[in-house]
């Protein structure tokens, strides 16, 4: 009975919006003047980032991606702090079963070369597609393949916190020092460079690799977090 | 300048990113921290506040981009008054946590930091220009609020935490939706900016992204169909975090709401909607609080109730129904956290919390009760307490616009809240002590901590031409839509040029 | 550069269609299901459907992805008219930087979402939400 209400509610719901969003032509841009001409002709020509995604992350918007560094290290904490149990050991293991020669051979090899691919990710965020938040993740995969392939791998929960506390504390030292040589927070002060040169576009570069330090120890912490959970 | 608004978001975060490392070295710096950090900004808020009210409007850009491209923040009179009394909320709730969770290091440390980063969440609701900000902190506040409530690991809390989180991202989703149908309209996410281009959204999108947005913020504002997270989280969580709830994550919720009705949209009938959900959220959450047994569950529906109240005085839409609605939101955010910081000693070693368990603890706690009993009367309204103000300034309002059936309404619903407020406080003092209850004597931060606030209640009760003034101000800044708009935008449009 | 062109309008149509399908298969799934995992995968379906339709609404027919790479750019001078008239052929790289914030928001409230769980599992050893329900719903 729930599920035939809830249905009925969702096809009217759906259609509703399959309506208004119908008006709507595919394709097209719906507005006159966005915001988004400013951005693609400042990101390359004032900012000298190529990618103007990393350019509306980083700097335009750069205020939304400190509360979503904040948000990963708030999941982090509520993680810890929910799953928090008095006289708390760590050791044992949820995945219990051995893994074979050969996949742990092989994730020894692909291991630096997963951290390396994250590396190069995060550095060449205003460059190429890409930036912190996926070089961040690129990392944290090798760490969970470790993780999956090594049944005793540990990973320091002392220095994943010291860690991702610099990297937020880096970010936000970075804005207010915006607020001191320029005039308002996480302003670009540093000088821009050449277009498509690695060493461009002032700040943005060097709070990508920040963030992607931050997202790669945050994520990290919560797959070893999750998986050293045991009943 | 004393400072910029922009303080109010990163000094809190930056002690947050510093707290985990303060840990290593020292453990008492884990819970001094936070109080220096509000009470910093605490006075950070009032000397913005002080200057705002001369010089008008502080804009504050970030990243060096004007405001239709970037992100900006506004410290406005209507902003700083809701900023200075979450600030002040939250230091006076910091101080009555001070001592909490004393024994485990890990959790004490993670409380703090997720409390302060609810407080930030909540004043960067409240201070953002930027729709899409907004939806971030209100990600922010929640997520922090999800992990508070689950705080205590014995009880259901996990449960109840669940509850709010399912409907939490529900409705998250549904501000995201909002968000959609305003971008691909009008191509920019900064309030001030859409207000001005309104007019060029197609009717339809107007009224879904409206609807989404009222769907998206009602959860945290706690509207009649989306609140069934309040009384199942106010109960579970810790005894400051439902005074953290009631008192600042609730006026962030109602904010939002206020800020896209009364400047972002100019739908037709919105007032009246607003009117009507606060009647219907208003009559069911005090018929369902006058049959609770438990005291935290009667609470969180009176708070859902005021917050009722607080939309219909908002939907009134005349300055006096702002301000009277303003005045509501004042009075409820001191009264509403000193009920749950003292109802939560007065049940501190309770099981099933309930109010029978209260009974002549009036001999025993005698000072807790008598805040207690204080709250219970400001919070119906009975002069000469902060309360009587308030609704008295509702009444006039809608007696003014000829609005018959909301007096009629509020008289009612009074009557309701003074016959179960005042069960409670019977008890309390006629009622012989039930044998198996132990009452716990308050630490002294605590007592401190409900100390100021009743001091605040009553001073307010007999003075409250204290703060009318700065009322008044606050209601003519929000409803002077076109001010708003000139002082966000003004800097942009010389650059354009 | 290859130009997509969709002459049909089902398959115009089928982009906002699918996306609304998937916000309704994930609200479908948060509603009615009674498994607390189902529940959570619903949200993140739901958060999925939110972010495809957020980065259909930025797509401009034959637009490219916003980034003057050297290969675009070839030798061109970095002229303002130069790069208005590249910024015009390419898509809107608003959405897809709200798509990026909206991923990692909904992945910390995933996060939180399944710690939870693994709390309730471990105090009723069910994960049938029936079973829990020890407050009222």
């Amino acid at each position: 009975m729930k599920k035939i209400l809830v249905l009925l509610l969702l096809a009217v719901f759906g259609i509703y919006l399959a309506d208004v969003l119908f008006s709507l032509e595919f394709g097209k841009q719906f507005f006159t003047d966005g915001v988004k001409d400013f951005y693609l002709t400042k990101g390359p020509l004032d900012l000298k980032v190529s990618n103007t995604i990393t350019a509306i992350i980083v700097n335009f918007r750069g205020f939304d991606t400190l509360g979503e560094v904040t948000v990963l290290f708030l999941a982090t904490t509520a993680m810890g702090g929910i799953l928090y149990k008095k006289r708390h050991k760590v050791g044992a293991r949820s995945v219990l079963f051995p893994s074979s020669q050969i996949v742990m051979a092989g994730s020894k090899i692909l291991f630096p070369a997963i951290i390396l691919l994250g590396i190069y990710v995060f550095v060449h965020g205003h460059l190429t597609p890409g930036g912190g938040f996926q070089g961040g993740t690129i990392i944290a995969t090798g760490f969970l393949l470790m993780l999956l392939a090594y049944q005793d791998y540990t990973v320091s929960h002392k220095v994943l916190t010291i860690v991702e506390s610099l990297a937020g504390i880096t970010f936000v030292v970075i804005g207010l020092m915006g607020l001191i040589k320029g005039s308002t927070f996480l302003e670009n002060f540093m000088p821009v460079g050449t277009l498509n040169n690695l060493f461009s576009g002032g700040l943005i570069p060097i709070i990508y690799i920040v963030v992607g330090f931050k997202v790669g120890a945050e994520l990290t912490g919560l797959i070893y977090t999750a998986l050293h959970e045991k009943d | 300048m004393v400072g910029s608004p922009i303080l109010f978001v990163a000094v809190p975060l930056l002690a947050a990113f510093l707290i985990p490392l303060f840990g290593f070295i020292w453990k008492e710096l884990v819970r001094i921290v936070p109080g220096i950090v509000l009470l910093y900004l605490l006075i950070l808020s009032v000397s913005l506040y002080i200057q705002v009210l001369q010089d008008g409007t502080i804009v504050e850009q970030i990243g060096g981009w004007a405001p239709p491209w970037g992100i900006n923040l506004v410290f406005s009179p209507f902003t700083g008054l809701l900023t200075t009394l979450m600030l002040f909320l939250a230091f006076i709730i910091w101080l009555y946590s001070y001592r909490f969770k004393n024994v485990d290091f890990e959790p004490s440390k993670k409380y703090f930091i997720l409390l302060l980063m609810l407080v930030t969440g909540s004043i960067g609701i409240v201070l953002t220009g930027d729709i899409f900000n907004q939806f971030v902190f209100i990600e922010i506040m929640s997520i922090s609020g999800y992990a508070l409530t689950a705080f205590y690991t014995g009880r259901d809390s996990a449960e109840a935490s669940f509850k709010y989180l399912i409907m939490g991202s529900l409705s998250s989703m549904f501000l995201l939706l909002a968000i959609i149908l305003i971008y691909s309209q009008l191509g920019t996410l900064n309030m001030a900016d859409i207000a001005s281009k309104a007019h060029l959204m197609k009717p339809e999108f107007r009224v879904l992204a409206l609807v989404f947005f009222i769907v998206g913020m009602g959860i945290e504002a706690e509207i009649f169909p989306l609140n069934g997270w309040a009384p199942d989280a106010y109960s579970q969580a810790p005894g400051p975090i439902g005074a953290a709830f009631s008192g600042i994550v609730v006026k962030a919720g109602i904010y939002s709401i206020i800020r896209v009705t009364f400047t972002l949209f100019d739908v037709e009938g919105t007032m009246q909607f607003l009117v009507l959900m606060g009647m219907i959220t208003l009559v069911v959450a005090e018929m369902a609080a006058i049959k609770q047994d438990k005291i935290k569950r009667m609470l969180a529906y009176s708070s859902i109730g005021q917050m009722g109240l607080v939309l219909v005085a908002f939907g009134i839409g005349t300055e006096e129904g702002v301000f009277a609605a303003l005045f509501l939101m004042v009075n409820h955010a001191l009264v509403k956290p000193l009920l749950f910081l003292s109802a939560s000693y007065l049940v501190f070693n309770s099981t099933e919390k309930s109010i029978r368990e209260l009974n002549g603890l009036g001999k025993y706690l005698p000072l807790t009760s008598f805040l207690f009993a204080l709250g219970a009367i400001a919070i119906v309204g009975m002069p000469p307490l902060s309360g009587f103000w308030a609704k008295w300034s509702m009444l006039t309002a809608a007696a003014n616009s000829n609005m018959i059936l909301i007096i009629g309404l509020v008289l009612l619903v009074s009557v309701v809240e003074i016959v179960y407020y005042f069960r409670v406080v019977n008890r309390i003092y006629f009622f012989k002590k039930e044998e198996d209850v132990e009452p716990k004597k308050p630490t002294i931060n605590a007592m401190v901590s409900m100390i100021v606030l009743g001091i605040l209640i009553v001073t307010i009760g007999f003075y409250p031409d204290l703060i009318t003034s700065y009322l008044h101000e606050a209601s003519e800044s929000l409803l002077d839509k076109g001010k708003y708009i000139q002082d966000v935008l003004s800097a942009g449009q010389s650059i354009i040029q | 550069m290859d130009q997509i062109s969709f002459d049909i309008s089902i398959v115009e149509y089928g982009f906002f269609a699918s996306a609304i399908l998937v916000i309704l298969v994930g609200l479908y799934g948060a509603l009615v299901k009674k498994s607390l995992i189902k529940i959570v995968i619903g949200l993140s379906i739901l958060e999925s459907g939110v972010n495809l339709l957020l980065i259909t609404i930025g797509y401009i027919q034959g637009g490219t992805a916003p980034v003057f790479s050297p290969q675009l750019l070839k030798d061109m001078p970095l002229t303002l008219e130069n790069i208005k008239a590249l910024g015009n052929e390419m898509v809107d790289p608003v959405p897809q930087a709200l798509v990026l914030t909206a991923i990692v928001i909904g992945f910390g409230v995933t996060a939180v979402a399944l710690s939870l769980v693994i709390r309730l599992y471990r105090h009723h050893h069910t994960l049938v939400i029936d079973e829990i329900k020890n407050l009222k719903w």
